[in-house]
């Protein structure tokens, strides 16, 4: 008796369970898992919008090869990824340093700090767009000390994707703050009370003892952050349009995928595009892994 | 049968693993030499501190300025308008229509909040607390949904989509979205530090396992609901990607899809585009004034991405 009540209640707890996962399970299978079996299965058709138009094996990946317009786009997505990662790492862990000292109003600047990784990138980008126009602020403050003034930043191809590099570097340098803060945190003090015994100063203090200390922050930061670069599409949609423009300067890998599945309705070539973009995430992000070495971080 | 009133621990920052005060190394007092070098570090700290500032705020200030000011004024570079004036918000609100996409953007970021928090948070108690066949399994998966780029699932969910014939509405944006791993993720983390003898009780009570949830462990869990609602609403309101694939009339676009539109039609009229941005960007502002921590307790469950 006392063992079929108890089992009855077993059972009354597994079925309460399953109903309470029962609806994110769906939406994670049906909108998370399975579709990256059926991103691999569409990349092998040619594919529109109503479907499989016929069955093409490799050819989409092999066109990815010729496609020159695809290479521009992973060649900017590269560029980008190896000017802001760097860039986002160093702002980051020097916000993150500033607002580690005892100053006054630590707590307000730090909150500052993340303000833009939180507001809306479009927004941002578009205040970008109106600080760095030909007539912008940025110009006029470049005048003022003499410098040349009247560079469109984001109007020229030489500069339109090293602005959108800077401007996110800005842009997320403060989430960056927040994960070096949390690995500065975990520093312990007795290192630095040893290092003042020494008679070490800051700056030494700094390089010789902090930053290497800080190496599972560096590995988490970097993978956080070059996950994020390979993926930029907002800025690039806004600042260049569907086109990249100009002259492709700002397409990037993302927005290419973007227009050619709503663009050009090439499903297949586009899910081909999509999957060489994650084995490429995947494969980044375990280098980085083995580089950095297996760290408690992540 | 009455159960205690104060939550068990009172921070979500102590429970989500990020706290709000970050401290410098504690230096020990009395070695020699420390006093100079520390006031030189406080000298360059505030150096620093000056510049980094501007750099963050005067973007801002600038766009605020210029919201306030006309066209024509725009073409000078003072700081402050000579007559500040409402006009470009009025004009960007009703001419180009950033009233609709305000409210568009509102009530999609609130539905897809409350769904969100709802099926979170029932599934997030389900997860730390029930016992059933598969439950670790069923983790992995959630874990795994993580780690899955958007970029990847574009074309397999857009053709789904397609197919259920719910590209252009609010309903295909709504089911992908309902609820999202990080928020499921962030609810279990906090279940699990509530201490079980509190739903003991319930069990004594004979509650059932909803009841449960309802009376017990939701009104524990009020930290973690606050960050999973805000940084939900957060995410909806200033997403432009998948908005931008599902919903195409433009009576139902978004703050951000107007923004990007707006940017490649109008370039240049500059002060309705800054007063657009302001309204894309004030309600957040407003809500990282009041709960800022919880706005960092997304940063401590992205940890599980790497």
């Amino acid at each position: 008796m006392a063992r079929e009540r108890l089992g009855s209640q077993r059972l009354r707890e597994a079925l309460a369970g399953y109903a309470f996962v029962a609806v994110p399970m769906a939406v994670f299978l049906l909108f998370f898992i399975f579709p990256i079996a059926y991103a691999v299965y569409i990349s092998f058709f040619d594919w529109g919008v109503l479907g499989q138009i016929r069955g093409v094996g490799l050819d989409n990946y092999r066109e990815l090869l010729d496609d020159e317009i695809f290479h521009k786009a992973v060649k900017n997505t590269l560029v980008y990824t190896a000017g802001v990662v760097p860039a986002q790492m160093a702002l980051g862990l020097l916000l993150a340093v500033i607002v580690n000292q005892k100053i006054r109003a630590r707590t307000f600047f730090r909150s500052a700090f993340y303000f833009p990784s939180i507001a809306s990138s479009a927004a941002i980008t578009a205040i970008a767009l109106y600080i760095m126009s030909s007539n912008g602020l940025l110009n006029a403050v470049l005048g003022a000390v003499g410098l040349p003034d009247d560079t469109s930043w984001f109007g020229q191809s030489d500069t339109a994707l090293p602005s959108i590099m800077a401007l996110n570097a800005w842009t997320t340098s403060g989430t960056m703050m927040l994960f070096y803060l949390a690995s500065l945190q975990s520093i312990p003090e007795e290192v630095y009370e040893a290092a003042a015994i020494d008679g070490a100063g800051p700056w030494r203090t700094f390089w010789k003892i902090t930053f290497p200390l800080l190496k599972p922050g560096h590995f988490f930061v970097a993978v956080v952050s070059v996950i994020g670069a390979l993926k930029v599409f907002d800025q690039a949609f806004i600042v260049g349009g569907v086109g990249g423009e100009p002259n492709y300067s700002t397409m990037t890998a993302v927005l290419y995928l973007y227009n050619q599945a709503i663009g050009n309705v090439k499903f297949g070539y586009a899910a081909a595009v999509g999957i060489v973009l994650f084995v490429f995430i995947m494969a980044v992000t375990l280098v980085q892994r083995q580089l950095f070495g297996r760290t408690e971080a992540a | 049968m009455a159960f205690p009133e104060q939550t068990p621990a009172a921070d979500i920052g102590e429970r989500l693993a990020v706290t709000d005060e970050p401290l410098g190394p504690k230096r020990p007092t009395g070695i020699p030499g420390r006093a100079r070098s520390e006031r030189i570090v406080r000298i360059l700290a505030y150096i620093g501190l000056t510049l980094v500032a501007l750099l963050f705020f005067v973007p801002f200030l600038w766009t605020v300025a210029t919201s306030l000011k006309t066209l024509p004024e725009t073409v000078g570079f003072d700081f402050l308008p000579d007559d500040p004036s409402l006009t470009a918000y009025r004009e960007a609100l009703t001419e180009f229509n950033f009233l609709r996409y305000t409210a568009n953007s509102a009530g999609l970021a609130a539905a897809i909040t409350l769904s969100d928090v709802a099926l979170a948070s029932l599934g997030g108690y389900a997860f730390a607390r029930l016992r059933f066949p598969g439950r670790e399994v069923l983790f992995v998966l959630v874990l795994a949904t993580l780690m899955i780029p958007d970029q990847l699932r574009l074309v397999p969910v857009y053709q789904m989509l397609v197919r259920a014939d719910l590209v252009g509405t609010y309903q295909g944006l709504f089911f992908i979205k309902m609820v999202a791993a990080v928020s499921l993720f962030l609810m279990r983390q906090y279940f699990l530090t509530i201490p079980r003898d509190l739903e003991e009780a319930a069990k004594l009570d004979n509650a059932g396992y909803f009841k449960t949830y309802w009376r017990v462990m939701l009104p524990l869990a009020g930290p973690a609901l606050a960050a999973v609602t805000i940084l939900t609403f957060q995410g909806i309101w200033n997403e432009l990607f998948w908005p931008l694939i599902i919903l195409q009339d433009p009576e139902k676009w978004t703050l951000p899809i107007g923004i990007a539109q707006f940017v490649s039609v109008y370039q240049t009229l500059w002060p309705q585009l800054m007063a657009a941005s302001v309204i894309a960007i004030l309600p957040i502002a407003v809500i990282y004034v009041f709960f800022q921590r919880y706005f960092v307790a997304g940063i401590a469950a992205s940890g599980v991405k790497g």
